[in-house]
């Protein structure tokens, strides 16, 4: 039996798996499929107590306050008489395994393949969702299966898989699970990465980055009102996250995901980019991603590709030195080139890495040092 | 100018978790009839019901037995409805999940010949694959308000709601959707108001019914006994906005009465309420409302 029909049969034990090696999360079945009665029920950390069997959560920056038998925004996480609960602790809804650079992580371990995990729900409510038929849902309304920290570990192990990714939906409202995982994959030399919005509050955060390798936070716009509008956040709690991530051991990378006419504005861009350059430096790689319409916005057309040339040489321009374009196989802008000589030095299509001209962690040709995680 | 009819049962309900239905019969029978100037409550049902019609009863079982729509009333409505406009098996009693219902107290039936009483998450119904999307609101529909039935009652319970103010006959639309959770911040507005909106609800709903019977009015939703009153109210409107309305006035009533301070004065009035009246869905002012009040 190989990797593929291992996942498929012996960890799910259903219909539910798919793995895919390309696009999105392909492994949803349709809605409502699951039971409430069936989900974890964990006690959920990051909350207060209030009075008459009210929580407050305090998990994310939304600070939900909640009666007994209500959920929060994310839809995962419920107080039951004043105890506050994670439904989804070893709950995955969506499990692959991806190569790293589609999450994407381009300078962390590249080619590495990566151990792909979500549980349903998000603390965001983005209209451009790629993966809204779990990031959406309550997990009662998706197939899930049950896989504790120790048999995600365990299949990592049997299968070589050196990374895992909690990734998909937003692995802050999954924190419980996804924290106890990192600890034990830590103990078998298995890296962590997680794949976030980064709206999470600062305490969580720093717990989090103490067990994680690299965060690739998906910045929505540098601008307020399109997080408002087409987010249903607050754009400042990102930005702190980024800084607080930046100044950490924990590698970043920031994806960012244009659309067109809603977040392409030029100047918006190079304003973003000064931000990035003076917060946390030119070294952490940005990624400008292709929109594809997608669940609520399907009424603007897929980005164009020299929207996202412009947006590049506007950040290349601003002095960052990893600046790539998503979501166009092919593409140049796929490529990493030396800040200092300039020179090509991995060597990309789509997912695959077909050169890579590094010696260490520095260019081959000119001896600069490249940051990033590379072994 | 929009009616709500209040109807107060006069005799002391000596359990108001489990009503007597001929009671709740009696209550419902004269509220219809007030509601629709008739002399018979058969008359008003078919000003607004065509006969063999499916209609959904959308009931609220959040709370289970301490705070729901209890069986004797929604089945006992149901079960007139069944003789008087359409069959029995053509009236659907819903709610989100079975679980909510079987530990409400519904026995569930999906079989022909008899009332059926499910959730959503029945094999073989769910929600709608597309997104319905309006204004602010982007949810899949349960298939049982989207396709099995033709038109609605929001049967819904009387609450206070620490976020949206009150909870009433609109808000019982949450329900009726997969992701409610992405609607409770801004107190809930504009997202009950525009829910509502939506042509499966709007084309649909003919009848709010306010269970009060027992009122939680305040610190709500979740059951407080302390703070939760037996009324042995229902209140009726063809006027979902103003409904909500009158109910919001009865839950100010008793915080008035128990000392408490106003929705207002606690900076959560339902403001949904006024955004449904600018969407035209009804009116949400009292001056514009007449309001009937019975005892049976």
């Amino acid at each position: 039996m190989d990797r593929r029909d291992f996942l498929r049969f012996s960890l799910a034990g259903s219909s539910l798996l798919f793995l895919s090696p390309t696009g999105r999360a392909e492994n949803w079945t349709s809605p409502l499929t699951g039971s409430a009665s069936g989900l974890s029920k964990i006690e959920a950390r990051y909350y207060q107590k209030l009075p008459d069997r009210e929580i407050k959560c305090e998990l994310c920056p939304r600070f939900c306050i909640l009666g007994d038998k209500e959920r929060g925004f994310c839809g995962v996480r419920e107080n039951q008489g004043g105890k506050y609960y994670t439904l989804v602790y070893g709950q995955v809804a969506s499990l692959n395994i991806d190569p790293i650079e589609k999450k994407p992580f381009f300078h962390f371990l590249p080619g590495s393949e990566a151990f792909s995990l979500a549980t349903a729900g998000c603390n965001l409510s983005c209209k451009f969702c790629q993966n809204w038929e779990i990031s959406q849902m309550r997990p009662e309304q998706v197939k899930n299966i049950y896989l504790p920290p120790e048999s995600v570990v365990a299949s990592c192990l049997k299968y070589n898989s050196p990374v895992i990714a909690y990734t998909y939906t937003e692995p802050v409202i999954f924190f419980e699970f996804m924290y106890d995982t990192c600890v034990l994959a830590r103990k078998s030399n298995i890296k962590n990465v997680v794949v976030t919005a980064g709206y999470i509050n600062p305490e969580p955060l720093a717990d989090l980055i103490k067990v994680v390798e690299a965060i690739k936070v998906d910045l929505k716009a540098f601008n307020q009102n399109f997080y408002r509008d087409y987010v249903r956040g607050e754009l400042q709690p990102v930005l702190e996250s980024i800084k607080q991530i930046a100044k950490s051991k924990t590698w970043l990378e920031i994806v960012y995901l244009v659309i067109p006419t809603l977040n392409d504005n030029p100047e918006e861009i190079r304003q973003m980019c000064r931000w990035l350059k003076a917060e946390i430096g030119p070294d952490y790689p940005i990624h400008f991603s292709r929109f594809h319409p997608m669940y609520l916005i399907k009424n603007l057309p897929p980005t164009p590709i020299s929207t996202l040339e412009q947006l590049r040489n506007i950040a290349l321009a601003e002095g960052l030195h990893f600046v790539y374009i998503g979501n166009v196989p092919g593409h140049p802008g796929e490529n990493t080139y030396c800040p200092r000589c300039g020179k090509l030095i991995i060597e990309r299509y789509g997912y695959a890495i077909k050169k890579k001209e590094l010696s260490g962690n520095k260019c081959r040709f000119c001896g600069q040092e490249i940051a990033g995680v590379w072994s | 100018m929009s009616r709500v009819v209040i109807v107060t049962a006069s005799k002391t309900i000596p359990d108001i978790a489990k009503p007597d239905p001929r009671i709740i019969l009696t209550m419902i029978k004269k509220g219809l009839e007030l509601l629709a100037g008739v002399q018979k409550a058969e008359e008003a049902v078919a000003l607004w019901f065509r006969p063999g019609e499916r209609i959904g009863i959308k009931i609220n079982t959040i709370g289970r037995r301490a705070l729901s729509t209890m069986p004797e009333t929604s089945v006992t409505l149901g079960l007139w409805l069944g003789q008087t406009i359409t069959q029995e098996d053509k009236i659907i009693i819903w709610d989100r999940t079975n679980e909510e219902l079987a530990d409400t107290g519904y026995q569930l039936s999906t079989s022909g010949g008899t009332l059926r009483i499910f959730g959503t998450d029945s094999r073989n119904v769910g929600y709608l694959s597309e997104p319905t999307v309006n204004r602010h609101i982007g949810s899949l529909f349960s298939r049982i308000q989207a396709e099995l039935i033709e038109t609605s009652i929001s049967l819904a319970i009387l609450k206070d709601h620490g976020l949206a103010g009150v909870t009433a006959g609109m808000k019982n639309y949450f329900g009726a959707i997969h992701n409610p959770n992405k609607y409770h911040d801004s107190h809930c507005d504009p997202y009950i108001a525009e829910l509502f909106e939506t042509d499966f609800i709007r084309k649909k709903h003919r009848l709010t019914i306010l269970d009060a019977l027992r009122v939680q009015y305040h610190r709500g939703p979740s059951f407080h006994p302390q703070w939760a009153a037996n009324c042995q109210k229902l209140v009726f409107s063809t006027d979902p906005v103003a409904t909500d309305a009158v109910g919001w006035k009865i839950i100010e009533e008793l915080r008035a009465r128990k000392g408490l301070p106003s929705l207002r004065e606690e900076n959560r009035e339902p403001g949904y309420l006024l955004t449904a009246e600018r969407l035209e869905l009804g009116q949400a002012q009292l001056a514009n409302i007449e309001i009937i009040e019975e005892e049976v």
